[in-house]
């Protein structure tokens, strides 16, 4: 599978506001850091997430990629083209669904202002027409298309958005924050069209900046995680979950072990990686464990098969993940 | 529909749709000229015949002097502010992304952005004659049309390059922009639009034919009221032409580095 969208080693420093005294003294321009050195790929069809709290970078990140920034350093490559130097090529090949209400015409109707973007992506008038029409109905806005701008819900605004940009078919999606300010139902419809529709049906390469970790965590294949313009992770959640955590957790239900066989457990996974849960001796009516493991070195079928050979009856046997709360916690505490 | 014409049009379509939503302003506009021109007919009754000397090269009647030069100083304001205008007005409202992320390159963005306004200006430029012509006696027995024409092609040209330099300030300082506002004030005071230049003192009218309006405004003048011909607007037209080749290219170099700048700083959309 190919590679829709590479980070690779992208640098980006904004000059700070200069006081007239720093003017006076000829003193440079001072600069902040907003990202560092950051690196990673996105593969063709993937959803993507680009997860962090705000101000982490996510949205600078996105809009080197849409060619609305340059990086200082690095390269931003879609579809393999530089967005630094073929900007007109990543435009064709990008749609950048932006959430920010404004940017829309407040006094054109929903169906004017498609019509609008669709002519400046080069469409027909009669193609926009078409297209615009079916987005309008793929989005659920066709009866309300010829209300202004201004009457719309925040919600319809969203979904408005997602149709612009769609209007060129896209193949590779940015979506930054999509389901901020909306309610729980159509945060959820939202998540629903872009996995369903978009991914699912459509294929197309999603690139979703949130900081929702259940959102990252119910949608995303992927995820790099960025902190103060730094990738702290990147990568699925398992290997998200075992860089931070460095284990593996398992949740079993047991019954008839004695404490001679615990003893016995607890030697082969050194270190207090056994509890019991809640602590104590071992009954026979059965008690709570969970162990931790090394992927790699440890295998939980053998732990279980030590377990039986001992006449321990397993009950049950389930993996305890981290939520992606605590990995996150974990990452940029 | 001609594909090059398809933006040009979805930029007027837009801007006319979202400036007759408001309706009183829409009227307020056009009832605002019929009381400009009501203004300077009075203006030149009470001058009378007191200027005449001055106004001899131009026929010798004030109203007619004025009306087309508050007529073409309309084009220098529009478009020493329109491109700039309009980077501010996205800026603001925050529709600048969304443009940019089109498949529309910038230069064609703020090109079409200001067609509306030099459409308006066009229609309040053609209703000031007419009325001038109609209601109040304005005096154009023999004018040169292509002559007048050929004079605002250049003049637009040449002050719209000082306009898209205008825009490549407000790119990068958002605000305070001290071009339009030197050629702006220096252009009323000394470019002839209320007065010929030839009432300045000496050293003024070397100043006053520095500036592009003042060729613009005598050529327009010339050709209107006097109906001069090609061969003898020369004078008006070569100077024009000369700011319209500098002037023209510097400017759409200049804004190719602001956005370029904007675009290193982050400040793309910062208002």
């Amino acid at each position: 599978m190919g590679i829709a969208v590479e980070a690779s080693h992208i640098t980006k420093r904004y000059p700070q506001r200069q006081t007239l005294r720093d003017v006076f003294h000829l003193r440079g321009v001072k600069r902040v850091t907003v990202l560092e050195d950051v690196s990673f790929q996105v593969e063709m069809g993937q959803l993507f997430g680009l997860l962090g709290p705000n101000g982490a970078g996510k949205t600078t990140l996105i809009k080197i990629f849409c060619t609305l920034l340059l990086p200082d350093a690095g390269k931003a490559i879609v579809n393999g083209f530089d967005v630094s130097r073929d900007g007109k090529a990543v435009r064709k090949r990008v749609g950048y669904i932006i959430s920010d209400e404004r940017s829309f015409y407040w006094r054109l109707t929903g169906r004017q202002n498609l019509r609008f973007f669709a002519v400046l992506n080069n469409l027909t008038n009669s193609e926009a027409a078409l297209r615009v029409a079916h987005l309008l109905c793929l989005t659920g806005m066709e009866s309300h298309a010829d209300k202004m701008f201004k009457d719309y819900s925040t919600g319809m605004r969203q979904r408005l958005a997602i149709a612009r940009g769609l209007l060129t078919d896209p193949e590779i999606l940015f979506l930054d924050e999509p389901t901020r300010s909306l309610d729980p139902i159509a945060a959820s419809d939202t998540r629903a069209f872009i996995r369903d529709r978009l991914v699912g049906e459509a294929k197309r390469t999603v690139i979703l900046a949130t900081n929702n970790m259940q959102e990252a965590e119910s949608l995303c294949e992927r995820i790099a995680i960025v902190h103060r313009g730094r990738l702290k992770a990147y990568g699925t959640l398992r290997e998200i979950y075992q860089a931070v955590n460095g284990t593996e957790r398992y949740a079993l239900r047991v019954s008839g072990a004695q404490q001679c066989c615990m003893n016995a457990l607890a030697r082969i996974l050194p270190g207090g990686r056994i509890d019991i849960v809640p602590p104590g001796v071992p009954e026979q009516d059965g008690f709570a464990l969970r162990i931790s493991l090394h992927p790699g070195r440890e295998d939980i079928a053998d732990i279980l098969a030590f377990l039986v050979s001992e006449g321990v009856r397993i009950q049950e046997c389930s993996r305890d993940e981290l939520s992606l709360d605590e990995v996150f916690s974990r990452i940029v505490d | 529909m001609a594909a090059s014409m398809r933006k040009p049009l979805a930029f007027l379509r837009r801007d006319f749709v979202a400036s007759a939503s408001y309706k009183f302003a829409f009227i307020s506009q056009i009832l605002g000229i019929f009381f400009s021109v009501l203004t300077f007919y009075f203006m030149s009754r009470l001058f009378g015949v007191a200027i005449v000397p001055y106004l001899a090269p131009y026929g010798g009647d004030y109203f007619s002097f004025v009306l087309t030069g508050v007529a073409l100083a309309s084009y220098l304001q529009v478009s020493l502010t329109t491109f700039s205008g309009s980077i501010r007005d996205a800026q603001v409202f925050g529709t600048l992304e969304a443009l940019l992320v089109t498949q529309t390159e910038i230069p064609t963005v703020i090109l079409c952005s200001s067609l509306y306004s030099f459409l308006m200006t066009s229609l309040r430029v053609i209703v000031f004659v007419v009325l001038g012509v109609l209601a109040f006696g304005m005096d154009l027995r023999n004018p040169n049309i292509v002559g007048a024409l050929l004079i605002l092609l250049l003049t637009i040209a040449a002050f719209s390059g000082l306009g898209i330099i205008s825009a490549s300030f407000v790119m990068v300082m958002k605000v305070g922009n001290p071009l339009n506002w030197i050629f702006s004030n220096l252009s009323w005071v000394l470019g002839g639009v209320f007065y010929p230049v030839a009432v300045l003192p000496d050293w003024l009218q070397k100043v006053a034919y520095l500036l592009p309006l003042t060729y613009s405004l005598e050529g327009m003048r010339l050709a209107l009221l006097k109906g001069y011909g090609m061969w003898d607007l020369m004078p008006n037209l070569l100077p024009l032409a000369f700011f319209a080749v500098v002037v023209l290219p510097l400017s759409l170099w200049t804004f190719s580095y602001a956005v370029g700048k904007a675009k290193r700083d982050g400040s793309l959309t910062h208002y």
